[in-house]
Formats: structure tokens, sequence, C-alpha cells
């Protein structure tokens, strides 16, 4: 959930704090100074921070899996042409593609009361900050699709005489992007070159050239190796779809501690799993379907929410109103009548709908355990990582040692990945004191049982037991941080992203997961096989486009990339 | 032996002793880091050769076997001048010497010393009589009592009330008094009391006078740092303003890096402003930067203008310059004229709002931004922001960039005008000497290519004619471009290039 890095840090960048000229230097008089009087007069012991869990209701997820609100008397009944189940990115995609090929009769229902899945954002009294998902690298060039929508939200601000896309710089994640600490001080970027052998270094440039000799490359069917959505990706190199990234690495006799770390700590921060346990082809996949990051010039777009932004964005142009149901428990579904029915905890109202077409745009294993009749697909068949985030709001931006605080800033040691500035991006006229920092920590397990155990672990903590680890684990950067506290807000997510495991892209569970139940498709990002921004949105524009065909109409304005098979 | 009194003197001393000896390691400290920044090394740093030379003064001691308390008044009087002098030194030091860390360590090295040397000097003197152990005990639960009561002074009392430089001649008188006290009371033991006594009250009286006119030599060393006097100084929300007179020269510094010296600032103006004019008749101009009017002031020469939006980051800035006669008369008024609209916003968020809300676009643009030293004003010299600049420019329009000096920074100038090509606005770069700054740099933009500028338009110029403009476009075969890449917003590789070219500059290599 934050950026990629495929790219070493220049060694020739600077690590020093920018020095003026000399009389610049006399800032630091008043300003230390003040800080130190503040300090003497001051009182010592800041109040404790304030503490909430938002997020996801563990206590919905336990209702739908145990079912205590599928019976019970039915208050209205709604007909409607679509029924999109689920308001995170695959579900506002499909509603804003709806509405753009004209079908006004669609109701969206969402779970909880906020909308965004796991893209949602949240707000601190210093700024916005996301619970999840937060940021999306800007496409490559055959997405047109995903383009338009980029353009209709006003993150494309035009075309260049080349016909490339140019970006609202708002939106653009500006330097320093990423640094890492290690040894006790930070350095920059997020290969940990500090001290390397010539070994490694050999390593690390063997692994390039192994990367750099795939970068563009099609198959021998005429498709990119890897490409976005994944399931355009050519046949070629699917094969390395059976094998973990360990396994692959261990193949091409790269095994520099250095380099497993950099590309272990992206395949837990795009997939939520370990080197061990991401499929080799989802590992080659995060770095190439975009074009390697050093020739392909592109950005990574982010939002102080992160990618509610973009749901936000899409739900207000699709304008569903009042057929924007939040808070709407979805408790049973008849995929071939085209029902289903919707328990509102909020007031106890219950709903039956009856669509011509419901596009399941929450998480597939979900739809198991309401489906009227059997699941063709196996329980189990798709796992999930189990997340840990957490924004906190410090009264101080934090610093360090060594390279500058970065938009990224990531632990060499420990199981977090860190955090995130949500307030990076702010311009010089917005500034303030002190920063929103979103930490991130899957919890990677091995199997089904070390997943159970890890979500249970995750529930069974309270407020004061998460605010704590997230603070010790801060506290381990910077020391002393724990007194700059004044706000935490921890999202738990028991199933925050499918995990691509070897063997799933490709194979039959997948193609189970995806394949139409009567008149239902399921479309979120579970069902791409990858927790990917991109693979939401085009299931989700995809399973619109089914929709109207199968209500017999036309979408004329479908693009090349959203129609094909 | 010593009386009673001797000895309640010199156990009040251990605590003087040791409650100055750690204000002046503190003192020494807050300046490394006011000074050099990075207040994490700096601290340890000080920290550790303080207390190893401490180290190095007590294994000294050993080598000191007569007039012990000679020796004594004689150390307490180094450390009353080094210590108490130390802060005003560094303060000099700083302004004056290239690289002000040898003074630092020296300034240390000496006051750990003798610090370190005074305490087995006192158990030596107090414990002729008595049990090792009782001295022991005695002396050194005096000195860890004065380190706590430094402790709690420094941050407490001295350094918000009196200031670095007040807090050290403070520290050094009290050591002189020690000094002066044990003269007296020990004169017995001296070889030439009188002597010494004199000395002792020279040095009070020295430091009692620093004392007094502390607060003064403080504010005197902190003008030092600039050239000239300060007639105005103001911390506004985003930057310091000062602004230092000389004769009839004026000259703004923010954050301490020069703007403009009204001496030969109509040379930077001029260059900034009319080449890019030349052949233009504009009706709409946006000046970005600029908050000191002058480019506005230039471009109000011309008479077609029917609106100039003037965008700079900091109102205090703008209000200054519109309203201090002084400053009124250099800018000429030009930020009160009914045609100039200023707004305070970060130039590239405001760029973005006029893309965004389609607003009707420029004829000319002129970017008069201070220096990439930062992340923040690097931001504003990226592709990102060029391309927002074509977007607000009209078809025919035309833009001038302040792009550093192509002398001094030559990476930053090269890299700028290779972050415009990317940007698809054909840039022609050129430069002028402006003696306050050097050889200066700017870039003419355009969205469609242009001729090189040839005939300047008929206005009032002091500086530029049409014989001297096309030798601006010229660049020396000692000034061509070097290999750079383009600034991108994601990686800001010119905040990297500016910082790398001032380190290069002859006689910046080794500050500090």
């Amino acid at each position: 959930m934050s950026p990629e890095t495929d790219d070493r840090p220049a060694r020739s960048r600077l690590l020093a704090s920018p020095r003026g000229p000399r009389v610049k230097r006399r800032g630091f008089l008043g300003a230390t100074a003040g800080t130190l009087a503040t300090a003497a007069c001051g009182p010592s012991t800041p109040p404790p921070p304030a503490i909430a869990f938002v997020g996801p209701d563990p206590e919905r997820s336990h209702h739908l899996r145990e079912g205590t609100w599928r019976e019970g008397p039915v208050h209205e009944t709604i007909h409607t042409d679509v029924a999109i189940v689920g308001g995170g990115v695959a579900g506002s995609a499909a509603a804003w593609r709806l509405r753009r090929a004209g079908l006004a009769d669609l109701h969206l229902f969402e779970l909880e009361d906020e909308v965004g899945g796991t893209a949602r954002g949240g707000e601190l009294p210093r700024s916005r900050h996301p619970l999840g998902a937060h940021y999306l690298p800007t496409p490559p060039p055959d997405c047109p699709a995903l383009e338009r929508l980029l353009t209709d939200l006003g993150v494309i601000l035009g075309r260049d005489a080349h016909g490339r896309p140019e970006y609202a710089p708002s939106a653009i994640a500006a330097a320093p992007l990423e640094r890492h600490f290690g040894r006790g001080r930070w350095y920059e970027g997020l290969y940990p070159a500090a001290g390397e052998t010539a070994e490694e270094a050999a390593q690390w440039a063997r692994w390039h050239a192994h990367l750099r000799a795939l970068d563009g490359r099609r198959g021998g069917d005429g498709k990119p190796l890897f490409a976005i959505p994944v399931a355009r990706s050519s046949a070629e190199l699917r094969h390395l779809d059976a094998v973990s990234f360990a396994q692959h690495l261990d193949e091409l006799e790269l095994r520099s501690e250095r380099l497993r770390w950099a590309l272990d700590y992206a395949c837990r921060d795009d997939y939520g799993c370990t080197l061990a346990q991401t499929s080799a082809f989802a590992g080659l996949h995060h770095f190439l379907a975009r074009g390697l990051e050093e020739t392909r010039g592109g950005f990574l777009l982010t939002w102080p929410e992160g990618n509610a932004r973009l749901v936000r964005g899409m739900l207000e142009r699709a304008d569903l109103g009042a057929r924007l149901h939040r808070g709407a428990a979805v408790v049973a579904v008849d995929p071939h009548a085209g029902e289903l029915r919707v328990h509102c905890p909020g007031d106890g109202r219950r709903l039956r709908v009856h669509a011509r077409s419901i596009l399941w745009a929450a998480p597939r294993f979900v739809l198991g355990r309401l489906l009227v009749g059997p699941d063709p697909l196996p329980v189990g068949a798709l796992t999930y990582a189990p997340w840990l985030v957490a924004s906190v709001e410090v009264r101080n931006a934090p610093r360090g040692v060594g390279a500058r605080l970065a938009w990224d800033n990531v632990p060499l040691a420990g199981s977090s990945l860190g955090y995130v500035v949500a307030t990076h991006g702010e311009t010089a006229d917005e500034r303030q004191p002190g920063a929103v920092l979103t930490y991130y920590e899957p919890l990677c397990g091995d199997g089904p049982a070390e997943l159970a155990a890890q979500r249970q672990r995750l529930l069974a903590g309270d407020r004061s037991h998460w605010a704590d680890h997230v603070i010790s684990a801060l506290a381990a950067m910077h020391p002393g941080i724990a007194s700059e506290i004044s706000e935490v807000a921890i999202t738990r997510w028991g199933h925050a992203m499918i995990r691509p495991v070897p063997g799933l892209l490709f194979g039959e569970n997948l193609a189970l997961a995806s394949a139409p139940i009567g008149r239902l498709r399921p479309c979120a990002a579970d069902v791409a096989g990858l927790p990917l921004f991109e693979e939401a949105f085009y299931k989700g524009s995809r399973a619109a486009l089914a929709a109207l065909a199968d209500l017999g109409r036309a979408a004329p304005d479908a693009l090349a990339d959203e129609i094909f098979i | 032996m010593s009386a009673a009194p001797g000895t309640r003197l010199l156990l009040a001393s251990v605590l003087v002793v040791a409650t100055c000896g750690l204000v002046y390691e503190l003192i020494a400290a807050t300046m490394a880091s006011y000074l050099l920044g990075d207040s994490v090394t700096q601290w340890s740093l000080v920290i550790g050769v303080y207390l190893s030379a401490m180290g190095l003064g007590s294994w000294l001691s050993k080598f000191v076997v007569r007039d012990l308390h000679a020796r004594f008044i004689a150390v307490q009087l180094v450390i009353a001048v080094v210590g108490g002098l130390s802060a005003v030194a560094l303060f000099y030091g700083y302004a004056y010497l290239a690289s002000v860390r040898p003074l630092l360590f020296s300034i240390l090295v000496i006051v750990g010393t003798m610090v370190g040397l005074e305490i087995p000097l006192l158990i030596r003197i107090v414990g002729a009589g008595e049990e090792l152990k009782d001295t022991v005990a005695r002396v050194l639960a005096f000195d860890y009592v004065g380190a706590l009561l430094a402790s709690l002074l420094f941050p407490l009392a001295l350094l918000p009330h009196l200031g670095l430089v007040r807090t050290s001649m403070l520290c050094g008188l009290f050591n002189a008094a020690v000094a002066l006290a044990c003269t007296w009371v020990f004169r017995a033991h001296l070889p030439r009391p009188r002597a010494a006594l004199v000395q002792a009250a020279l040095v009070c009286a020295a430091l009692a006078a620093g004392l007094a006119v502390g607060g003064r030599l403080e504010r005197l060393a902190e003008r030092e740092l600039y050239d000239a006097p300060v007639i105005f100084s103001e911390k506004t929300a985003y930057q310091r303003l000062s602004i230092t007179r000389s004769g009839d020269d004026i000259r703004l510094y923010i954050d301490g890096n020069l703007q403009f010296a009204s001496s030969d600032e109509h040379r930077y103006h001029e260059a900034l402003v009319h080449p890019a004019l030349a052949g233009v008749a504009p009706r709409r101009a946006l000046v970005l930067g600029g908050g000191d009017g002058l480019a506005v002031r230039e471009l109000l020469k011309y008479p077609g203008l029917e609106r100039i939006d003037l965008v700079d980051l900091d109102p205090g800035m703008t209000r200054l310059f519109g309203r201090d006669p002084l400053l009124v008369r250099i800018n000429r008024g030009s930020l009160t004229d009914p045609r100039v609209h200023v707004h305070n916003a970060d130039a590239m968020r405001w760029l973005e709002g006029h893309v965004r809300t389609n607003s009707e676009v420029y004829d000319v643009a002129v970017v008069d931004l201070p220096d990439p030293n930062n992340f923040s004003l690097g931001k504003l010299y990226t592709g990102s922001f060029y391309r927002l600049l074509r977007r607000v420019l009209s078809p025919a329009g035309v833009g001038v960039v302040q792009a550093t000096s192509p002398y001094l920074a030559p990476r930053s100038f090269w890299c700028v005008v290779k972050t415009l090509a990317a940007a698809e606005l054909h840039p022609r770069p050129y430069h002028a000497h402006v003696p306050s700054f050097g050889d200066w740099g700017f870039v003419l933009v355009s969205p469609a290519p242009r001729p090189e500028p040839t005939h300047l338009a008929d206005v009032p110029l002091r500086f530029l004619d049409d014989a001297l403009l096309p030798t601006l476009f010229v660049f020396p075969r000692d000034q061509q471009p070097p290999d750079v890449e383009a600034n991108r917003l994601n990686d800001q590789l010119l905040v990297h290039y500016y910082e790398e070219d001032l380190r290069a500059l002859p006689g910046r290599g080794g500050r500090g």
C-alpha cells in the first residue's frame, strides 16, 4: 500500500540538510531558543492521545457470518435494473460506468456506514488520512478507460503535444518519496545499499538486468508479458505463477539479503504476503506491469485521504442520491431470481430487492455464506491478508538522523511497513505544525490456519493494545515520538486484500470465483487475483458493461480495454 | 592548614565550578546546533569532546605538585576568561571564520581540561588533614549538585532571560569571583598574593563590563552576519524578511538570501522582464513570486497592459512592499496600481486552480521565485509546474523564468533549461551581469517556438539596449551546458543539483 520501488537510490543524492548562505542560519536562533523556552516554561506531560477504532465494524461481519440477520419481515421492495453490492472501488467504478452509459435505475448497497471499502478515508483534526489503499500509479499507455476516469475526476488536466496525459500536480506524490531506517539512521530510497558487498551490488545489478530484459516485452501472442489488468497478460510467462517469488529468485541465484528484503517489502506492501507466499508472476507484475519505474516516467498519484478521493469522485459523478444505501447489509442472495435481502442495522429496516442484474462488488468469500443454493467456489479457495492500519496525529512532524522525512518511511527491522505521511502533499500556503502519519502492517501468514490466528489476534486486542503496538513501532524509528502523539485512529482489516499465492492468478479457482451465477456477476478486485485499484476498476467497469448488455442496452463509448474477454 | 571558612569557601567553589562547567558545555552544544544544524550530531560531539577533555585535565593534575592554591586560582581565571567569552567568540567566529568548528573544539578542550583539572586539585586542597573518603564524598557530592543546578538553570532561567552571550559572561563572572575570593582567603598560601589579587580583580571587572553590554554584543554579533545595518526585520508566517541599508543601497534578504540590492536591481529586473516583451504587446500579465513589486514596476512601463496578476506566497512581503515608503519609492508603488491584483498563495496551487477553472490566459508570465534551496521551492521548478505555466499562457504568449546563476550554479541553471524543454516551452537561456549577484541567468519560454528577440520595446531603460540584447544570449566556452537531467516533481533532482552547486563554490566548501 505504498510506492513500489525498483529504483535504487542514486548515490549522488545528498543526505545533508540544505544549507543556505550564512545569514540564513540565523533563523535557527529564534526557532531553537523559542523551542527551548517553550520547553522550559510549558507543562512537561502532554495529555495522553485520544485512541479510536475506525473503519469496518467487525460486528457486522460477524452477523453476516453467523446469519443472524438473515430472516425477518420485509418493509419495502425495490425493483431495479442493476443492484451493486459493495461501495468500494469496484462498486463505485461500476456505478460511475453505468451512469456514464446513461443507466439511471441502479441501487448500490454498502455494508458499512461509509463507502470506500479498503480505499476508505478518515479524518483527524489535523488532516484527512487513508484507512487503507492510498495511492495509484499513473497508468501505462494502453489503459484508455482508466485515463478516461482520471480525466473525468480532474486528475488528468489535459494532454501534451504527444497526446500524453498531464497530471494535476496536487495529486502527484512529490519528492522526497521514500527513505528507510536501519542502524539508527535514515537512508534515501528503499534499497538498503549502505555497507553492501561487491557481490550484493552485483546481484542487485543482475536483478535489474533481469527486469530490463523483460520490460516492455510482448509474448508470442502479441500481448504484453505483464499487463494491467492482469488478465490481459500474455500466456508466455504464466507458468511463473506456479512458483513462489522466493523460488524464482532461488532459480536466478539471487540470494542477497538486501535484495530480498527490498523485494519482500514490495510483496508485503502490495499483496500482504511475504516473498515465499507471493507467486513469482505477481511479484514480477508489480515491477513490470506499468513499465520499469526508471523508464516509464510515471508518477504515483495520492491524496491526503488516499484512494478514498477516487471513490468519492466516482460516486459523486454517479450521483445515486437516495439509491446509494449506506449501512445496508445484504444478508441473502438468490442469484437466479435476482433477489437480494437487505438488513439495515441502523434502523432495523429490511428490504427485498429485485434486480435484473446484480454486480457483486463485495469480497467474493462473503457471497458463499449468503447464497441461496450452493456456491460453485469451494470454501477457502481464496485467501485474504489481514492488515493493521493506524493514523497517528503528531504535534511536530518527525525528523530523524540522515535522510529527510519522506512520503513513505520504512524500517528495515520488524513486521511493519513503516508510515506514510498523509500531510506530505500540503503546499507552502497550507502548511501547519504537526503531521498525520499512517502506519501500515500486514499480518502475514502461511496458510488458512495462520491467517485465522492473525485475524483472531487482530480482533482480540483492544484499542490501547493496538495503540501501544503502533506507538512502540513508531518509537523504534523516532524515540520520544510518544509524547508528540495527540490522536490514534486504528483500522483492523480482517480481509484487506486477496493474496496472489502461487497458482491463483491463472488457476481454476479464480475462474470459478469470477464466473457469473445466474444474474449475478462477481466483480471486486479479489476475483481479479491482485489487490489493486486498477483491477477493481476494470472488473467493475467490465461488469457494468456486461450488465448493460444483459439489459439490452448499448454502450457506444466503450473502450477496447474495458470490453476484452 | 585551612580553617573552616577556607573549607566552606572551597566547597562553595566546587558548586560554582561544577555549575559553570556544565553551563559552558550546554552553551557550546546549543550554539553548535544553532550554527551548524543537525543537533543530535552536535550535542553528541560536544558532550564527547568535553568529557574527554575533562579526563585529560584530571590526568594532568598529577603533574601539579606545588603551589596548589595558586594553580587552582589560575585555572579558575582561565575558565572565567575562555568560558565567559565562549558564546561571543563563537558568534563572531561564525561571522568571520571559514569554519567555526576549530574554534568551537578549542574552547571545549580548554574549558574541559581546566574543569577536569580543578576537581582533583580541590580534593587535594580540601583533603589535606582529613580522610580521603570524607573529602571525596563531600567534593563529589557538591560537584554533582552543581551539575543538577546547571541543567535546571540553563534552560529555565539563563537562556530565556539572558541569552547565550550574557549567560556565558555571567558564569565567567562567577568563576572569576571564586578566584578573587580564594585569592583573598588563601593569600597566605600564594607566592605573589598582590599580583594574583590584581589579576583576579581585572578579570572580574572585564567580565562584569561584558555582562553589562552583553545584550548589545549579541545583537551586534547577529548583525555582523549581514554586511550592512539591518533597518527592518520581520518573521512572517513563511520566512524572515530583513532589509539592510548602507548609504543609498537598500537590500532585501529572505531567510538570509539576498533578493535585491537597490543599487543594481534595475539590471536584474530589466533583464528579467524586457527581453520577453520584445515584439509583444501584452494585455494580461502574470507574475509568480516577485512580491517586491519590482518586476511589476517594469511591466507597468507597457501602456497596453490591462491587468497584472501577482501571485506571491507571503502576504507579509506584499504588504510590506505595498506600504513601506522607502520600498514603495523603489518599486514606484507598483503593488497599489489599480491594474495589479495580488494573490497570496502557493504558485503551484494557484496555477492548478487557474487551469481547472479555465480562467483567461496570459500574454506574458514572469516567474521570479527564490532559488530552489528546498523541496517546497523546488516544486516550482518542476516539469509539472512548467506544464501548468504553459497552459495559462496564450498560444502566442511568452514567459521568462529566473533560473539561478549559470556561473555559480551551472547544473541548476541548465537543469531548469532542460526541464523547460521537456515541458515543451521552447526555452531560450540568457544571462546578464548583476554586480551584487554575479552572472545571473534567465530563460525565455513560449508555448510556440519564437525567434530570439532583437528589438526592445520603446520603454525607458537604464541597462538594456538593442546592442546589448543579442549578447545576453551568448554563453562563453566555459559556460556550456553540463550533462543534467530534467527536474521532475517526484525526484526533484534540482534541489540536489543546487545543493551540490553551492557546496562546490569556492570559499563555501569548508564552511562550518
